[in-house]
């Protein structure tokens, strides 16, 4: 066959008057469509706008307006509004909290707890996504990381209960040591902070395994090697070398973890006693009475987003800071 | 249809921030030209096929298709389609729905569409793979693709971005000769860029060499090559000697320049350069001619053969001209010729059309 | 030397993974249990917690109000995120690191906190506590997630691949349909998954978005602190299993899928 240029201007004109369009070609040829994209491709700009507008005013308003509407009524006096009352700018609920020790203690556990737990995380977690990164075959790799990521699809609260489980007096835990014959009576594990840790450990260990394991992947095998080869042992290696270079993953990690740790509710509240009330609980609090508490409630919430930014912007600080101190 | 060339770019500028990929360019192109753009990278040659496709708007001047001026007018608005450099062949559609796509969109029918299709796909030897997706086709067969991807729609102007540089050398000889021929036969006009000369001189009927955003110069393959205009067209297109030496005058179409002391003729293809300037001129490897006698051509020096390569189909003699400052020389010569490396004194001559003094 | 702490770090591994299994084996297996007291050892069999949930009208309703709140919240989270990523990928515009900024923050913001102002902001715009509240506090927060995903596919796609659909004809809309779209198919569906789950899970901003209607997990929230009773192991592991198999399904859907292209 031959490529022929006049056969084919006739047809072009038989395409003109074509009934079994496809989709597409009745779309594009489909006058009000046509006018459509014209006049939104008229110019670039134009249709930068047109893409732009909505995921701004989205993130503007869902994303931003939540916080900025919190802050706002954390400076009234009276939320949710009744009618007939005037609603006035004040800094007192800042000031209650400021104002009253009772509310201090939960607030400092849970920063305290978050941080603690956080390191337990990174401790707990470091070892195994070093042996994945670096003992495992990439094949197998995969599978076994896997393996680990079943239980994290697992909710919050199925999660908080089945530790409940293993650490009641008639836990599992219990069970096994009384077995062995290695105490006469259960051993009050529930509704104390250690309950609470293994919990919150449990729910955020996967946060920190996965930045650690991603910087651990990508830390060349050859470094180490050649440091052995200069002479430096396994522990030297690995406090020289392996390390400061996955600072990156740990600060991530803990970042992550941290924030996380602090939002927790249902746990604390499940697997907590009255000695480990958190700030957490405190907030709620202010939602479930009855009473027009609703501005003091936000206040604390946006004490506590600070501090919890405050520690974090801080702590990244300071890794930075490590960093660059190893590299020179 | 008017007498308005295909395409007509005039005083196009393209800058990308400070640095300016387009200088001011105004070239005509001719219904039916294989013009090639020849450059190295950042060159500009890119950037005017971009101007050309839509893909870009240049930043002044004006582009015209048969006399429209389609400077601002986006891709899917010009009857002009491209072959690119990756290809960029849909992986979730077969052949077939790879060269429909622009059909559809044209609004034709499904019958004349799949008519089109067997038409392109039969011209193309590609009948054979239509149900096939892109990641089942060897990579030749890809570039086929894309080229009857892009000729379905009948578009005015082709362009093809580097189309070949995927390929391995020897598919892409055999490529060379392929798109040539459909050229011939499709009678389109094919805008063609690369930065690879031999490609360039083997598939064009004119070549456009690029540098720095401006043209170098615009001919014929022969013309760029035996003919250049500048030192770097010279340089940039095959193998060449550089002789660098004083202007005296011309003599009718001829330049006459002092070579360390030899007297030497040629012509000025980009213009007879400022008088009493150092001058550089251009003589192919090729076009030296060796004899026993001092030959009658335009001019003829005295060197030695200091050293010689065994090429397969030619053999490249280096060669000193004691008389010219020790200055050295390279020539291709056939490879059984008895010409041997040693002291004995031998007589180069060239015309004075071989050698092109270059402009700058 | 190494030997020894390839050993030693194996053993950890395996330990972690205990630690993270035994919890969850030691709740299905406590949903057999034939008593109505929670605790070890199980001494006697049955199936009747189960049979109980599956003939629980409540448990039932939640389920199907917390697949529902799951499937309503991915759409509309899909969607928006998808929109984001298409603006924020291979694009440089003022303010577009602002944007990205706003885009993670949900993601970020401690879960109580996030509850609270979400609960402060629907009341603002005037949604009433209940399934639309609940909906729209998990689209949002899902938000993030889904850019994260398709923008880190849409970088991988050639732009010649655009350029060639517009080349062809097409307007950048239809570009966009007939090539980025399908581009994005495996991204989306890896993403949806994540967010069904996430939804699917969350508890904090049911809890305090929601109605009179609970969710699953405020559910069973509900019933763990009126005290601990096999019927809950039941229920939680129904959740358990749905969650896991769609969880392992989705990792390897996206894999196969990430592997072909």
């Amino acid at each position: 066959m031959t490529y022929d240029a006049s056969a084919r201007e006739e047809r072009g004109a038989v395409a003109e008057s074509a009934s079994d369009r496809t989709f597409w070609g009745r779309l594009s040829s489909w006058a009000p469509y046509q006018w459509l994209a014209t006049f939104a491709t008229a110019s670039p700009r134009r249709q930068f706008l047109i893409l732009a507008v909505f995921p701004i005013l989205w993130v503007l308003t869902q994303h931003l307006g939540p916080m900025l509407q919190m802050l706002r009524v954390s400076l009234t006096d009276a939320y949710p509004v009744a009618p007939g009352v005037e609603q006035h700018f004040t800094f007192d609920n800042y000031l209650s909290f400021f104002g009253d020790s009772i509310f201090w203690m939960p607030f400092f556990r849970t920063l305290i707890f978050a941080g603690v737990f956080t390191f337990c995380t990174l401790i707990i977690t470091y070892p195994v996504a070093y042996f994945l990164a670096r003992h495992v075959s990439p094949k197998n790799r995969m599978l076994l990381l896997l393996l680990l990521l079943i239980p994290f699809w697992v909710g919050e609260i199925v999660r908080t209960y089945a530790i409940m489980i293993l650490l009641g007096n008639t836990g599992a835990v219990n069970m096994v040591l009384r077995f062995f014959g290695l105490i006469d009576r259960p051993i009050p594990f529930m509704y104390t902070s250690f309950s609470m840790g293994v919990g919150i450990v449990y729910l955020t260990a996967l946060y920190m395994l996965l930045p650690l394991y991603s910087s651990l992947e990508k830390l060349p095998k050859s470094m180490n090697e050649a440091a052995a080869d200069l002479g430096a042992g396994a522990w030297t290696r690995f406090r020289r070398i392996t390390l400061p270079m996955t600072l990156e993953g740990i600060s991530s990690g803990c970042t992550l973890v941290f924030l996380i740790s602090t939002g927790f509710y249902a746990t604390p509240v499940l697997l907590g006693g009255p000695s480990t009330t958190v700030f957490a609980e405190t907030i709620a609090g202010f939602f479930h009475v009855a009473g027009d508490q609703w501005p003091t409630g936000a206040a604390f919430a946006v004490i506590m987003f600070l501090a919890a930014l405050a520690i974090t912007a801080a702590f990244q600080r300071l890794m930075t800071a490590l960093r660059k101190g190893d590299t020179k | 249809m008017s007498s308005d060339p295909l395409v007509r770019l005039e005083g196009v500028t393209k800058r990308f921030g400070d640095t300016v990929a387009l200088d001011n360019l105004t070239l005509d192109i001719a219904q039916g030209e294989f013009v090639t753009f020849l450059g190295p990278s950042g060159c500009g040659k890119s950037t005017t096929l971009r101007i050309l496709g839509g893909f870009e708007q240049p930043t002044s001047g004006r582009v015209l298709l048969r006399g429209d001026d389609v400077t601002k007018r986006p891709p899917e608005k010009r009857n002009v389609n491209m072959v690119f450099q990756d290809y960029a062949l849909f992986p979730h559609m077969t052949v077939r729905q790879n060269i429909g796509f622009g059909l559809e969109l044209k609004g034709m029918g499904k019958s004349e569409i799949a008519k089109r299709q067997d038409e392109i796909m039969s011209f193309l030897e590609l009948t054979a793979y239509g149900d096939r997706y892109p990641a089942q086709l060897s990579g030749g067969q890809r570039q086929r693709v894309a080229l009857a991807r892009a000729l379905a729609p009948d578009p005015a102007l082709l362009l093809l971005d580097e189309p070949l540089g995927a390929l391995d050398a020897k598919l892409r000889g055999q490529v060379q000769q392929e798109l040539k021929s459909i050229q011939r036969r499709t009678n389109k006009t094919f805008f063609f860029v690369t930065h690879d000369q031999e490609e360039a001189l083997t598939m064009s009927d004119r070549i456009v060499v690029m540098n720095k955003g401006h043209v170098e110069q615009d001919g014929t393959p022969e013309e760029l090559y035996f003919h250049p205009a500048s030192r770097f067209v010279a340089e940039f297109i095959g193998e060449t000697n550089l002789l660098t030496g004083e202007l005296r005058g011309t003599e009718g179409n001829a330049v006459v320049m002092d070579w360390f002391g030899n007297t030497l003729r040629g012509h000025a293809p980009g213009g007879v350069p400022q008088a009493g300037e150092a001058i550089t001129a251009s003589v192919r490897l090729e076009r030296l001619g060796f004899h026993a006698e001092r030959p009658t051509t335009a001019n003829a020096v005295q060197g030695r053969v200091v050293g010689k390569t065994f090429l397969g189909s030619r053999m490249a003699l280096d060669l000193m001209v004691e008389e010219a400052n020790g200055a050295t020389l390279k020539a291709y010569v056939d490879a059984d010729t008895g010409q041997s490396v040693g002291e004995a004194p031998v007589w180069i001559g060239w015309d004075e059309s071989s050698m092109a003094v270059l402009r700058d | 030397m190494t030997r020894h702490n390839r050993i030693l770090l194996s053993c950890v591994y395996w330990a972690f993974v205990a630690y993270v299994f035994v919890p969850l084996i030691l709740m299905v297996l406590m949903g057999f249990k034939d008593s109505n007291f929670i605790g070890f050892p199980i001494r006697s069999w049955t199936l009747d917690w189960y049979t109980g949930v599956f003939a629980d009208t409540e448990t039932l309703a939640a389920f199907g109000y917390s697949v529902a709140i799951a499937v309503l919240s991915t759409v509309f989270s899909v969607i928006v995120g998808t929109w984001i990523a298409v603006l924020l990928e291979g694009r440089k515009f003022w303010g577009r690191a602002a944007i990205f900024g706003m885009t993670v923050l949900p993601a970020l913001i401690p879960g109580i906190i996030s509850a609270i102002a979400f609960r402060i902001y629907a009341r603002y715009l005037g949604i009433e506590p209940g399934m639309g509240a609940i909906v729209w506090s998990h689209a949002v927060h899902n938000v993030p997630f889904v850019v994260l995903v398709v923008m880190a596919r849409l970088s991988t796609l050639p732009k010649s691949q655009i350029e060639a659909a517009r080349d062809l004809g097409a307007d950048p809309l239809i570009a966009f349909l007939r090539i980025t779209f399908p581009y994005l198919v495996p991204a989306i569906m890896g993403a949806s998954i994540f967010c069904l789950l996430l939804s699917f899970d969350d508890f904090v901003r049911s809890f305090f978005l929601g109605g009179y209607e609970p969710t699953l997990p405020v559910l069973i929230f509900a019933k763990l602190k009126s005290g601990m009773s096999p019927e809950i192991n039941a229920i939680a592991t129904v959740a358990l299993v749905l969650t896991a198999v769609i969880g392992v399904w989705a990792e390897r859907f996206t894999r196969r899928m990430n592997k072909d292209s």
